[in-house]
């Protein structure tokens, strides 16, 4: 009991103090519109200045029925009366913490104080949502009440679901006994199975051709945007995710790429106009060069010196790119429009033909990564990953294998710089900022470290879902932290490589392989 | 003569103002098992160290089949034929034992980034020709059944024996082992004696091991060297070395042979009355 108490007690307190998080941010009124256009709800009612307050009430119960699920813990199935109590702590102290920072904004909100100078998201408007155009204890109130009533559903709906689920493995239990049977009797011949996976693949492809077509050319654009990130994803995957080096300014493969592409075929500012494959195949070698000259002074170090130094080269490249100094090379801030788009039988490239050919790279990239990464070199970039000294003395050349794994993802950024710079028709300075490095360093990690299917799941949520969610757009730093930290719970390994860190600093201190021995004494 | 597979001269090698490894010459004959003991902190895996390239002694010299190595990175010094083992054990932890096996044979095989793409024929034969190396290998240590468990979710013993396949996988002339019973129970300690026994008789390899089990070291080594803060103080066949007193003190203290000759006299007074 007194435990139930205690997960309920908790669970409430996180839940509010992440709700009033959000109230602080205003993130609740965007997310009540997001609620409005996914139920077709009005968003502004016939009076102008007052918002439906349905949409907020619908977030509140989400809320709380998180709140009521948190309570009973993974795995755990606690008796009916116990889940009773750890819904209700968990509501009550909820409602009761949220309801108060309601009642005090709200209290000083009525006395004429303008939260605005402090949180440019609490304004009249704002507020008077939360407070849903009534008195501050009124409002207190019903959050009390929601938080309460849908936390106490969230936790009786969590041990049905488990109550579910282990009805569910028993069903299974027999299926697979079935299955077990079915497979002694030769039931799934191996032909079967391959007939089955190429029919599935040819659908897939047929879908995957058809798709640009008929979804118009805004899907086009921002699908092309994710199939971009999923290429410089899997370059950088080699990098981070296979040889395991924290490299953070990848954006500068991807920025030598982009220019040099729209440099070599823009009419301005240099007139070059050489043919576009060609100038495709230089951009990537441009950008391999890039890394040659980066990776061969830094690739010694390791760890943390090692993301520290790469950092910085992201950034120096994109304000080389606008410095005074370089400006008529690069055409300075202004950046480089009408870069060139490859012909198509007589036609410029149209959307779905750039659609087209980023679908296929990316496949040819994946098919690239995968080859690699189940092959002798793929397992010599792994082994330095999870011990680089042990790795070496294994026989792997490290140094050869890390700058190797350099100039693949470099390749891979900058093929895509091309394609970026070229589908966009222009390409400045800005686009290549340290929030690209940071997005695709976060695809890499999300997907979890080295796995492929992870990549293109990262890339989607990244890039593809702050599109389509424009209102959340301004939230994409917070979901990027959020889902950082959600991973350091859910899957810490899969962060960055904790022993290639912490070794590290021993080892650019101490000449070759000093910190050996720091593992050693044990 | 023939040459021996390790002859150090004078190796020295200090942290700081310690010396963990002082002026030593070791000489390992082909085909032997060759023992180093000592206390903790006697210099013998510093000594490990320096011979497979993790650290470059400060004086002296290592001859490996005659050839100068001192100095060689650690990679080009396996590719002549030194493997090791660690004394706390360094698996790729998250790779299958199989992966863990296979990376060792690296060294050993030479297909190119760009194959491995294209799958042409010479890395389809070697990768296959690899594959079933590493299985003999598990076979040989008794991992057949762990081959696809990642190797930190191996049992403790496993692991041991999986280091072992790893540094066997490169085929070399000289194996290096730190410790490699130690922790183990006495079925498994007598499992990996019958094992080093066999590396050298039927496999023809060298081993030079480092053992705190004076059982195993007692029954399997042919020459056995004592280090003592990082000095060879004793070297010769197991029952020289038992008999050898600096050894005895080394290991029990200087009050020792104090101790001993009161007790006998004690004995001999007890049997005059
Ligand atoms: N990298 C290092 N930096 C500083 N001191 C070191 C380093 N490596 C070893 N030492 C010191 O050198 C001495 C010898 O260490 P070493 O590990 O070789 O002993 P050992 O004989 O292997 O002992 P054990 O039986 O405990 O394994 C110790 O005093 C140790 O603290
Ligand atoms: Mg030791």
């Amino acid at each position: 009991m007194i435990t139930a108490i205690k997960d309920g007690l908790r669970a409430g307190l996180i839940t509010a103090i992440i709700f009033t998080f959000l109230i602080l941010i205003g993130f609740t009124s965007v997310a009540a519109n997001i609620i409005g256009d996914i139920l077709g709800n009005p968003q502004v009612l016939n009076n102008e200045t007052r918002l439906p307050v349905g949409n907020l009430l619908i977030f509140i119960a989400l809320v709380g029925l998180f709140t009521g699920l948190v309570t009973l813990k993974k795995g755990s199935n606690p008796p009916w009366t116990d889940v009773l109590f750890r819904g209700l702590t968990g509501g009550i102290l909820a409602g009761l913490i949220v309801g108060t920072v309601i009642y005090i904004v709200g209290s000083f909100h009525m006395e004429g104080v303008d939260f605005r100078a402090y949180l440019p998201n609490l304004g009249a408007s704002q507020l008077g949502y939360l407070l849903f155009y009534s008195t501050p204890i009124a409002a207190s109130k019903t959050y009390l009440l929601y938080f309460t009533v849908f936390s106490l559903v969230g936790a009786l709906a969590r041990k049905t679901l488990t109550m579910l689920t282990g009805l569910r493995n028993k069903l299974k239990s027999i299926k697979s006994q079935i299955i077990d049977w079915s497979d002694k009797k030769n039931f799934h011949s191996l032909v079967g199975n391959q007939l089955f996976q190429a029919g599935l693949i040819i659908l897939v492809g047929i879908g995957l051709y058809f798709l640009p077509l008929v979804w118009g050319s805004y899907w086009n654009y921002i699908m092309g945007t994710v199939a971009i990130y999923i290429l410089l994803g899997l370059g950088l995957n080699i990098i981070v995710g296979f040889s395991g080096q924290l490299v953070l300014g990848y954006v500068a493969f991807f920025a030598t790429g982009a220019y040099t592409f729209a440099l070599l075929t823009a009419p301005e500012p240099h007139a070059v106009g050489l043919n576009l494959w060609v100038a495709v195949g230089l951009s990537t070698l441009v950008s391999i060069l890039t890394g040659l000259l980066l990776g061969l002074p830094i690739l010694r170090l390791r760890g943390d010196y090692l993301a520290i130094v790469t950092l910085g080269f992201g950034e120096i490249v994109r304000i080389l790119i606008r410095s005074d100094l370089l400006t008529p090379l690069t055409n300075g801030p202004k950046g480089v429009t009408n870069v060139g788009q490859p012909i198509w039988r007589g036609h410029v490239f149209s959307d779905v033909n750039y659609m087209h050919l980023l679908m296929l790279l990316v496949l040819a990239g994946l098919f690239i990564a995968k080859r690699l990464k189940d092959s002798r070199t793929g397992r010599a970039w792994i082994a330095i990953r999870e011990d680089q000294t042990v790795a070496q003395a294994t026989g792997v050349d490290t140094y050869k294998y890390k700058i190797l794994a350099l100039l693949l993802g470099a390749a891979f950024a900058g093929l895509s710089g091309a394609l970026f710079a070229s589908r966009n028709q222009f390409t400045g300075p800005e686009d290549f900022a340290l929030m690209v490095s940071v997005n695709v360093l976060c695809i890499v990690i999300i997907g979890g470290m080295g796995s492929l299917p992870g990549i293109i799941l990262g890339a989607f949520v990244l890039k593809g879902l702050p599109e389509l969610l424009r209102e959340l757009a301004d939230y994409r730093l917070l979901a990027f932290g959020a889902l950082l930290v959600v991973m350091m719970i859910v899957r810490p390994e899969g962060l960055w490589p904790g022993q290639n860190s912490k070794k590290g600093k021993m080892a650019t201190f101490s000449n070759s392989l000093g910190e050996d021995n720091l593992e050693e004494k044990v | 003569m023939k040459l021996p597979v390790i002859e150090t001269q004078n190796v020295t090698m200090s942290f700081g103002g310690l010396t963990a490894v002082d002026r030593v010459d070791l000489v390992v004959p082909e085909q032997s098992i060759s023992s180093i003991i000592g206390p903790n902190g006697a210099g013998k895996t510093t000594l490990f160290n320096c011979v497979s390239g993790f650290y470059v002694p400060i004086e002296g010299e290592i001859n490996f089949f005659g050839k100068k190595i001192k100095g060689l990175p650690t990679h080009k010094i396996c590719e002549l034929g030194i493997s090791r083992t660690y004394q706390n054990i360094r698996l790729f932890n998250k790779m299958t034992s199989l992966e863990n096996v296979l990376v060792g044979q690296h060294p050993r095989m030479n297909s190119m980034w760009v194959e491995s793409i294209l799958r042409n024929k010479h890395y389809r034969q070697q990768e296959s020709q690899a594959l079933q190396y590493a299985y003999e290998l598990l076979d040989f240590l008794g991992l057949s059944d762990l081959a696809d468990i990642p190797a930190f979710n191996l049992p403790y013993g496993a692991q041991r024996r999986l280091e072992i396949a790893r540094a066997l996988a490169s085929q070399p002339k000289l194996l290096l082992l730190d410790e490699p019973t130690a922790g183990m129970n006495q079925q498994e300690t007598a499992e990996m004696t019958s094992l080093i026994r066999i590396l050298r008789d039927e496999r023809k390899m060298t081993v030079l091991l480092i053992e705190h089990d004076m059982r195993v070291v007692m029954d399997i080594s042919d020459i056995i060297t004592v280090l003592d803060h990082g000095q060879k103080i004793a070297e010769g066949k197991p029952a020289e070395i038992q008999s050898d007193q600096r050894v005895i003190e080394a290991y029990l203290g200087p009050g020792v042979d104090e101790i001993t000759k009161k007790f006998n006299r004690k004995k001999t007074n007890n049997a005059k009355s």
